[in-house]
C-alpha cells in the first residue's frame, strides 16, 4: 500500500517552445483535501490532464495508488474520478442517463442504489430525469461530481469547481466539498485561482507559479501568523542566492523571487537580522516590504502574472 | 460500452435526418418514376430503342430500386459522414472526451466502438433503404426483368435472377459505407468540432468520385488505388456474368482502406493531448 | 455450205443452251414459287419459344416466351409480365420477311453445301422497286421443300442472313430453329451518365476497323406451335 494516493515526479510538460509544467512534483496523502492553486496560466489545467491521463507529460511521471499511467492507464484511472475544465455532459440526454454511462465505464458494476445516492448526495434529487440542457452551472458541476464519485475513486479531482457559479451556488458546492473531504474522508485534488476558497476547503495546499512549484505545505502552517513573506527589493546582484545560502539564510527564502527582488518567509522577530546581514554584505537594499498573509503573496503572483507575463 | 454509444447516437434527433432525408429522396424518385417513368424509360433507351423494340414492364420495382440506389450511393457516404464525422470530435466538441477519457477505458476501445457504432448506423441506413427503396419500389411497381444501362452494354436480367444481386449489392454497400466511416472516424481524430471531419470527409469522397469517373489518362494510373473507385462495386452485382474478380479485388482495396483508417486512428488518438 | 452448216450447228447448240437455261430458270421459279405457296398457307402462328440474342453489347439472357405471328409481317414476343427484346419492326425474325411478295425475278444460282447437303441456291430479285428487298438468296432444299438459308439485301438493314433448321415441325414447313445475323449499330452512352463500375480497370484496346456497325446473331428455338387460330391484330398492338 502506497502511502500516498497520488504522487508527481519531475512532471515536465512542453508544448513546442513553451514549457507549461516545469519539474514539478508533489504528492497527496489519504484523506487530505488538497488545494492546488495558482494564477490563470500557472500550469494548473496541463498538470490536472497529466494526472488524469488526458495530456501525456514530456518528462517525469504520474502515480496513482502506485500506478503509473504510463504503464497501466486503465488501473490509475479506475483510482481516480475528475472533472475537468468544465463539467460537460451529454445535453440532450437526462442527468440520469448521463452518470448511468458513465458510471458504466468505469468498469464495476454499480448498482442502481449507488446512483441514487450519489444523485442524493450531490442534491440533485428530483431533477435526475431532466435533460442536462436545462441544468444551470451549479447543477451541472454537481453532476460531475456525481459522475465523478459514482464508482468511489480513491482520489477525486476537481478542477475549478466553483468557476461560473453565483455566490450561492459557490457557498453549496464548498459545503458539498467539506462534506466529501471532512465527514465522508475523501482524498480529494482542487484547483483554484483564489486563495480564499482553498483556505476554506483544503488541508493541504500547492502553489504553482509558470508551471513551477512556489509553496507547498500544510494549510494551518502556511497561514500561520508566525510567518511573514517579506519582499526585499536590491539592485540586481547575481551572487545574492549563494550568498544568502552561506550564511544560513536560504532556509527562509520562499521561491518566485528573482535577483532584484528576493521572497523570505521568516518570523516578523528575525528580519532586522536579515537585514543588518543585507547591509554588511553591501547589497544595497531599495524597499523591504512585508506582505503578511499567503493572500498577499499569492495576489503578487496573481498580479504579476496579469501585468505582463504572457502565459496561457 | 457498444450499446452505451447507440444510445447515445440513437437519443439525439441528428441522427434521424439521415433517414428523413434518405426516405424522402427515395419517395421523390419513386414518385416522378410513378408519374413520368415511361418517358424516363424511353430517354434511356433510345440508344437501344434505335434498333430493338424492347417492350414489357420495364419501369419495374426493381429498376426502379437500381436508380434509386444509383442515386442515393453517392449521397449515403454524407449521410454516414454526418454521424461517424461526429464520432471523436463530437465529443471533443461537447467536452464530454474529458469527462469519457477519465474513465477507465482504452482509447483504442474508444476508436473501435464509435468505428462499430458508425457502421451499426451505417447498416441501419442501408436496411431502411432496402425497405423502402427496394421494398416500396417493388410494391409499387411491382417486379419485373431488370434492364441496366452500362455505356457500353446493355444487361437485362430475368425476373427470378435477381433478388440476390440485390442482396449482395447491399452487402457491398455495407462495405463501402463501412470504408467511409472508417475515413470520417479518422479524420474526426483531429477535429475539435464535428463541423471539420464532417466536410473533410464529404469533400474528400466528393473530389475522389470525380477523379474516378473522369475519362483522364492522369487520373487512369490512379483510379485503381481510390477507393471511391471501388465503392461502386456494387453494380458489378448487376452485369452478366457477375465480374467477380474485379469485386473481390475491391473488397480487397476497401478492406486495407478500412484497416488503414482504423489503424491510424487508433495510433493518432493514443498519442494524442487532448486540450479540448 | 460449211460456213452455214456451222452456223447452224451453232444455233442449234445456242438454242439447247438456252433452252436448257430457260428450263433451269423455271425451276428456280417454280421451287420459289412452291417454298412461297407452302409459307403462305400459314395465316399466323403462336409458339412457345425461346430466344438467345447474341450481340456484343446486349448482355440478355436466354429468353422464354410466347411468340405471336400474323402474316404478312406481325410480330410479337410475349413473356408474361416480363421484358421482350425483338429487334425493330420484327425487320428479319420470320422467312416470310425474308421473301420478297409480289412479282419475282428467280436466277438460278447454282449448287451450294449446308451441313453436308447438297441445296439448290436461287436468286430472287422483286420486280417493284418500291420494297425493302433488293435480293434474297435462298438455299433450298429440293427434296424437302425447304428453304435452310437466306442471305437478303434490304434497302435499310443492310444485308441479314438467316439460318433455318427443321425437325420437329417439318410437317408445317415450319423450323425448330432460326438463326438471325444482323448488322447492328454500336452502342455508347456516356461515362459520367452511367457511372459505370470499370470491372476491367483497364484502357480498352480501341476496336479496330468500322466501329459504327458490328455482326450481330439472333437465335430462335421454337419449341411448340399453335398454327392459323385466327390471331385478331388487337394482340400486337403495343398494350404498354
Amino acid at each position: 500500500m502506497p502511502e500516498h494516493i497520488a504522487e508527481v515526479k519531475g512532471l515536465t510538460k512542453k508544448f513546442d517552445d513553451f514549457i507549461a509544467v516545469d519539474d514539478l512534483s508533489f504528492a497527496i496523502g489519504k484523506g487530505q483535501v488538497y488545494g492546488f492553486l495558482g494564477p490563470n496560466g500557472a500550469g494548473k489545467s496541463t498538470t490536472i490532464r497529466m494526472l488524469t491521463g488526458l495530456i501525456h507529460p514530456t518528462a517525469g511521471e504520474v502515480l496513482i495508488d502506485g500506478e503509473s499511467f504510463s504503464r497501466n492507464r486503465m488501473r490509475a484511472l479506475q483510482q481516480i474520478g475528475a472533472i475537468v475544465e468544465r463539467p460537460d455532459m451529454y445535453k440532450y440526454l437526462s442527468a440520469w442517463d448521463n452518470l448511468r454511462i458513465f458510471a458504466r465505464l468505469s468498469r464495476k458494476h454499480i448498482p442502481a442504489d449507488r446512483l441514487h445516492e450519489v444523485i442524493e448526495l450531490v442534491g440533485l434529487k428530483g431533477r435526475e430525469s431532466d435533460k442536462v440542457k436545462a441544468y444551470s452551472q451549479g447543477m451541472k458541476q454537481r453532476l460531475g461530481i456525481a459522475i465523478a464519485l459514482v464508482h468511489d475513486p480513491e482520489l477525486l479531482i476537481l478542477d475549478e469547481p466553483t468557476n461560473g457559479l453565483d455566490p450561492q451556488g459557490i457557498a453549496e458546492m464548498r459545503e458539498l466539498i467539506k462534506t466529501l473531504g471532512t465527514q465522508m474522508g475523501k482524498t480529494i485534488l482542487i484547483s483554484s485561482h483564489l486563495l480564499y476558497e482553498i483556505e476554506q476547503v483544503a488541508t493541504h495546499m500547492l502553489i504553482i507559479h509558470k508551471g513551477k512549484k512556489v509553496v507547498e505545505g500544510k494549510v494551518s502552517d502556511l497561514l500561520n501568523p508566525n510567518e511573514t513573506i517579506f519582499e526585499v527589493r536590491i539592485l540586481p546582484d547575481d551572487s545574492i542566492m549563494s550568498k544568502l545560502q552561506e550564511k544560513g539564510w536560504g532556509q527562509y527564502v520562499a521561491e518566485g523571487g528573482n535577483s532584484s527582488t528576493l521572497l523570505f518567509r521568516m518570523h516578523p522577530r528575525k528580519m532586522p537580522g536579515l537585514n543588518k546581514y543585507l547591509v554588511e554584505e553591501k547589497v544595497h537594499v531599495l524597499e523591504i516590504r512585508s506582505k503578511h498573509s499567503l493572500e498577499e503573496y499569492f495576489l503578487s503572483l496573481t498580479n504579476e502574472n496579469n501585468a505582463g507575463a504572457g502565459a496561457v | 460500452m457498444l450499446g452505451l454509444e447507440l444510445y447515445k447516437i440513437f437519443r439525439r434527433p441528428r441522427t434521424y435526418i439521415s433517414f428523413l432525408i434518405m426516405t424522402a429522396v427515395t419517395f421523390l424518385i419513386q414518385l416522378a418514376m410513378y408519374v413520368d417513368g415511361k418517358s424516363f424509360v424511353s430517354f434511356a433507351m433510345a440508344g437501344v430503342g434505335e434498333q430493338f423494340d424492347i417492350g414489357g414492364n420495364i419501369l419495374n420495382g426493381y429498376l426502379v430500386t437500381y436508380i434509386v440506389l444509383q442515386s442515393l450511393l453517392i449521397h449515403i457516404p454524407l449521410l454516414v459522414a454526418l454521424v461517424a464525422g461526429d464520432a471523436l470530435a463530437g465529443e471533443a466538441n461537447m467536452g464530454t472526451m474529458r469527462l469519457l477519457l477519465t474513465k477507465p477505458v482504452s482509447r483504442t476501445k474508444v476508436v473501435l466502438v464509435k468505428f462499430i457504432a458508425g457502421i451499426i448506423y451505417a447498416l441501419l441506413l442501408l436496411v431502411w433503404l432496402a425497405i423502402v427503396g427496394l421494398g416500396l419500389s417493388i410494391l409499387l411497381f411491382g417486379t419485373g426483368d431488370m434492364i441496366n444501362l452500362k455505356s457500353d452494354a446493355f444487361v437485362m436480367l430475368l425476373e427470378h435472377d435477381i433478388i440476390w444481386r440485390y442482396m449482395l449489392a447491399f452487402a457491398f454497400a455495407a462495405l463501402a459505407m463501412t470504408t467511409v466511416a472508417a475515413l470520417a472516424v479518422f479524420l474526426s481524430v483531429f477535429g475539435d468540432n464535428s463541423i471539420g471531419p464532417i466536410i473533410g470527409t464529404m469533400g474528400i469522397i466528393v473530389v475522389l468520385t470525380i477523379f474516378s469517373n473522369l475519362e483522364v489518362p492522369l487520373f487512369n494510373t490512379i483510379k485503381p488505388w481510390l477507393f471511391t473507385t471501388h465503392m461502386i462495386a456494387w453494380k458489378g452485382f448487376f452485369d452478366a456474368p457477375v465480374p467477380y474478380d474485379a469485386i473481390w479485388q475491391s473488397v480487397a482495396v476497401l478492406l486495407l482502406y478500412i484497416v488503414l483508417f482504423i489503424t491510424a486512428t487508433i495510433i493518432v488518438f493514443n498519442k494524442k493531448d487532448i486540450q479540448s | 455450205m460449211r460456213s452455214v452448216m456451222r452456223v447452224g450447228v451453232l444455233w442449234v447448240m445456242l438454242s439447247c443452251i438456252s433452252i436448257q437455261s430457260y428450263a433451269q430458270a423455271d425451276s428456280a421459279a417454280v421451287l420459289f414459287e412452291n417454298l412461297r405457296s407452302r409459307l403462305d398457307v400459314i395465316k399466323d402462328y403462336v409458339a412457345d419459344v425461346r430466344i438467345k440474342i447474341d450481340i456484343s453489347f446486349m448482355k440478355v439472357p436466354p429468353l422464354d416466351g410466347k411468340l405471336y405471328f400474323k402474316a404478312p409481317d406481325k410480330m410479337k414476343l410475349e413473356r408474361k409480365g416480363g421484358v421482350s427484346i425483338l429487334p425493330k419492326n420484327n425487320v428479319s425474325l420470320t422467312l416470310n420477311s425474308m421473301f420478297p411478295t409480289g412479282g419475282v425475278t428467280v436466277i438460278d444460282a447454282g449448287r451450294d453445301i449446308i451441313n453436308g447437303k447438297t441445296v439448290k441456291v436461287i436468286k430472287v430479285i422483286p420486280l417493284e422497286d418500291a420494297g425493302q428487298i433488293i435480293l434474297t438468296k435462298i438455299w433450298v432444299d429440293e427434296a424437302r421443300n425447304l428453304a435452310l438459308r437466306t442471305e437478303t439485301t434490304t434497302r435499310d438493314n443492310g444485308t441479314v442472313k438467316m439460318d433455318l433448321a427443321f425437325g420437329n415441325h417439318l410437317k408445317l414447313g415450319l423450323p425448330d430453329k432460326v438463326i438471325v445475323y444482323l448488322d447492328v449499330k454500336e452502342y455508347k452512352l456516356p461515362k459520367g451518365v452511367t457511372m459505370d463500375y470499370d470491372a476491367s480497370q483497364q484502357v480498352k484496346p480501341a476496336v479496330k476497323g468500322d466501329k459504327k456497325r458490328q455482326k450481330g446473331k439472333i437465335e430462335i428455338n421454337y419449341l411448340k406451335y399453335e398454327v392459323n387460330k385466327g390471331l385478331s391484330d388487337k394482340i400486337f398492338m403495343e398494350t404498354n
